[in-house]
């Protein structure tokens, strides 16, 4: 029979266990978390080599060392770990090169100044070309009303050139050519 | 042969010139022995561009070390397979393999139409040789891959000296990809020349119509073909060498190769539009302008240093020359358009804005909105630098944001836009052509987010493409339906019938397969994982449901290189699958490391396996290992869209007269009836 001394002890026991443990299992968690956190804040910096366009965690690029980052693109991720160490938040580990490199650093232009527009053109261009194509849908179907029944009867469709010289250039165009 | 080459390439100048000027003249004066000649002219240019280019193969293959060219890119134990990509791998030579493939166009060209179309070809001719006299002038006079080494003599003269050995090629173009990469991809640069060349010749000639879309629709097509395969091998290329897990990373040369593509597959749907229609001639002329124009642009940015690029030729200034050339050619389309523009007009009008013309109309915009999206982000760093004086850089997430969205309208239309009647399209045919796909692709959708798929943009990716896919299936399987009730044969038999009958509507589809093939592969590049471990023999590492052991390391001498290889032992589920070898090679002449990843590949997913060096703090061997989804679905899906532009560009099979013999005349009669579309039928059909 164990005695309360012996339980209260075995309990004490467990728990500086169970505490050792929680601590190793938490510092390799934060380990693995700060590592892979390094590598997910290493993607939104971009290597600073000057020969590529990745960013420091997905630098592969020619003249790198082999299948592997370069050397800046190391540098950088070496820096981002001791900053993510130290307990800095990501965007104070970006504001840090941007202040070394300006803005250049960021792989996605920020939403905010000159590099909004960037963000912007794509969708102006989305809309300005969806009015552009509405303005010739309604163009060519309002054609039937002006151009086409008008043009039938008085025989010129097209005001820079009478309908017979195009007529002609069909002609001339039938007899030139061949497939 | 240095000098033999040299000189080929000089004559070969002095004839373009003639080709040139003499064919101004010889449309000005209608003088028949001119426009002969003017003709001979220009082919004489392009055999001997052939005969400057064989000579400095014949460089690199007698191993010339007197030619810098040569030493540069070169040396005695580079395989006979590299010596041959070693023509392209530096700004020389490569200049030289775009004239070269410039030629063949050309010279097919003007034989092929030698004794046709009279009238049009001088002035054709006139612009392919402008275009070629731009390129000769780089190649003899900027960037002569036929210079010497040379060093100052006693006398004062220059005495030329031959190296031992070259430096080597570039261990990233020692792959097989890097032999067939370039060549595939600057034939579809060159081959959109021939197209300009007859819609700006069409324009000055002051020609309406179509006649120049007739006349060039095939050229396009293979320009097409080699730039869709050049886009992929390149892709492959960079996902099998680079070691970084991707295949497509919006490097600027990356861009600059899709911007051509883009405008050109605009232009090939437009076309049917002209075709058929009468309409979009204006668009047409300056699609085909634009994306010469967008050709010429591509090779700028590689070559001019404005952007940085991992693929980019070192910095010169040869860029200047290309951007002069851009503003020539364009203020030469800008002129002929404005003389003549009047003869552009469209000659129909839209009766519904739910048609075939519509849905034309929205491919085009989506298209030529990527391509200005891409383009923009492509030079913001530049405009930015320019306007601000600090660079702002855009890179692969910018460029993956903004063009999934716009990919996926595109796969839509790619769906609703062919099953769409020209003129208008009526509410019976809708629910006919699109209600089994729409419920399919919806029920389908539901079982793929009942199992746990929840990336928005892959779960609306995948339900287009089973609706894509089923329109493209129910299109075969009704005509192959038609043809089998009629002639007895077998449903792959029928299908095949079907598809030879009308090769330009069902290479179409064929091609749309491909496509969605493709984008299958980029929805699964959402759920790519990764792990990167030091690794012991003996050592396991796990990723998904493959591990992965180290059994051991070796390392080989080769003749131009020593390989270091890990062997590792795959385990699927912990049952012994295969064995894999990712290298790291040593190239001593150029004293540079380049990878060869070793991919086990399923339709499934890619295990891909990188020998990523050793860990500079303790030496041990780093492994980097990824999984990527449905990457074989990328490359499977684009050898599809090239085998549907090969049918494409097949001649269509005379049914009635393949099916005469076997059957009796009342029939052959029917069958003719049948298919024989008439004016509607063929305005309803699809890619024809």
């Amino acid at each position: 029979m164990t005695s309360p001394l012996h339980k209260r002890a075995r309990r004490f026991a467990t728990m500086i266990l169970a505490s050792f443990g929680a601590f190793f299992l938490l510092t390799g968690v934060a380990i693995a978390q700060q590592s892979e956190r390094t590598r997910e804040v290493g993607k939104k910096v971009r290597c600073m080599c000057g020969g590529c366009n990745d960013s420091a965690s997905t630098c592969y690029h020619v003249g790198g060392e082999f299948s592997g980052p370069c050397g800046k693109a190391k540098a950088e991720l070496k820096e981002i770990d001791d900053k993510v160490l130290k307990g800095d938040s990501d965007d104070a580990i970006l504001q840090s090169f941007v202040q070394q490199y300006g803005s250049e650093v960021y792989v996605e232009p920020p939403k905010r100044g000159l590099s909004l527009v960037a963000w912007l053109l794509p969708s102006i261009y989305l809309v300005v070309g969806t009015v552009v194509v509405i303005f010739v849908i309604s163009r060519w179907r309002s054609r039937v009303h002006h151009d086409f029944a008008p043009a039938a009867a008085s025989g010129a469709s097209h005001p820079g050139i009478s309908a017979a010289e195009l007529e002609q250039a069909r002609q001339r165009v039938a007899r030139e050519t061949e497939d | 042969m240095d000098v033999f080459g040299s000189f080929a390439l000089l004559l070969a100048f002095v004839c373009a010139v003639y080709a040139f000027v003499g064919g101004i003249f010889a449309i000005r004066t209608r003088h028949p022995l001119l426009v002969k000649s003017t003709r001979q002219a220009g082919m004489a240019t392009c055999g001997l561009i052939f005969i400057a280019t064989f000579s400095l193969v014949y460089l690199f293959f007698s191993d010339s070390y007197w030619v810098a060219y040569v030493v540069a890119h070169s040396n005695r134990d580079l395989s006979t397979f590299y010596k041959i990509s070693a023509l392209w791998a530096g700004q020389e030579g490569s200049l030289l393999f775009w004239s070269f493939l410039l030629a063949i166009y050309v010279f097919s060209a003007l034989f092929a139409y030698r004794n046709k179309n009279g009238e049009l070809m001088p002035y054709v001719g006139v612009v392919l040789a402008g275009v070629q006299i731009f390129f000769l002038t780089l190649n003899n006079f900027v960037a002569s891959p036929f210079k010497v080494l040379a060093s100052p003599g006693a006398n004062g003269a220059l005495d030329i000296y031959t190296r031992a050995d070259g430096n080597g090629l570039t261990p990233l173009l020692q792959y097989p990809e890097m032999v067939i990469h370039p060549p595939n991809l600057y034939s579809g640069y060159t081959g959109f020349a021939i197209p300009f060349a007859f819609a700006l010749g069409a324009l000055l000639a002051r020609y309406p119509g179509e006649k120049w879309i007739h006349l060039t629709r095939k050229w396009t097509m293979i320009a097409w073909c080699f730039q869709t395969a050049g886009i992929l091998l390149g892709a492959h290329w960079a996902y099998a060498v680079l070691g970084w897990g991707g295949y497509w990373g919006w490097d600027p040369v990356e861009n600059a190769s899709l911007l051509p593509w883009l405008t050109g597959t605009a232009f090939l749907h437009s076309v049917m539009m002209q075709e058929k229609r009468g309409m979009m001639k204006v668009w047409n002329v300056w699609l085909v302008f634009l994306t010469f124009m967008l050709c010429i642009l591509g090779t700028t940015l590689t070559r001019s240093g404005i952007v940085s690029s991992v693929h980019a030729f070192a910095q010169s200034s040869i860029g200047d020359w290309f951007v002069g050339f851009l503003a020539v050619i364009f203020l030469v389309c800008l002129t002929a358009y404005i003389k003549n523009r009047d003869y552009l007009k469209s000659e129909n009008q839209l009766d519904s804005i739910v048609s075939r013309e519509s849905s034309f109309l929205f491919n085009n915009l989506i298209l030529l909105v990527s391509c200005v999206a891409v383009l923009s982000g492509t030079l913001f760093p530049v405009f930015s630098e320019w306007v601000s004086g600090s660079r702002i850089s855009v890179g692969a997430p910018f460029f993956n944001k903004v063009n999934i969205p716009i990919g996926l309208l595109l796969l839509a239309l790619t769906g609703l836009g062919p099953l769409l009647a020209w003129r208008k399209t009526s509410t019976e045919s809708l629910k006919r052509n699109f209600l089994w796909p729409l419920i399919l692709s919806l029920v389908f959708g539901a079982i793929v987010f009942a199992l746990g798929l929840r990336e928005f943009y892959s779960l609306i990716c995948i339900i287009l493409c089973v609706f894509v896919a089923a329109t493209i299936a129910m299109e075969f399987f009704r005509g192959a339906r038609v043809v089998r009730a009629r002639t007895g044969l077998s449903w792959i038999s029928s299908t095949v019938d079907l598809t030879l009958r009308n090769t330009r509507r069902y290479g179409g589809y064929i091609v749309h397969m491909g496509m969605v093939l493709i984008f299958v592969g980029l929805a699964g590049a959402a759920f790519n994982k990764d792990v990167q471990k030091e690794m012991r023999p003996g050592s396991t590492l796990q990723i998904g449901r493959y591990n992965l052991l180290l059994q051991n390391l070796d390392s080989r001498p080769e003749k131009n290189y020593t390989a270091e290889r890990m062997i590792i032992e795959v385990f699927e589920n912990n049952k012994p699958t295969m064995m894999l070898y990712p290298e790291r090679r040593f190239f001593p002449t150029n004293e540079e490391s380049g990878t060869m990843v070793a991919i086990y590949s399923t339709l499934r997913d890619d295990l891909y396996v990188v020998y990523a060096g050793q860990s500079p703090e303790n030496q041990t061997p780093v492994i980097h290992a990824y999984l990527n989804p449905l990457v074989k679905w990328v490359w499977f899906g684009g050898a599809i869209v090239v085998m549907g532009t090969l049918v494409a560009l097949l001649p269509n099979r005379r049914t009635v007269l393949a099916l005469a013999g076997s059957m009796q005349p009342a029939a052959v009669t029917e069958l003719g009836t049948v298919l024989a579309p008439s004016r509607t039928a063929t305005l309803r059909e699809g890619h024809d």
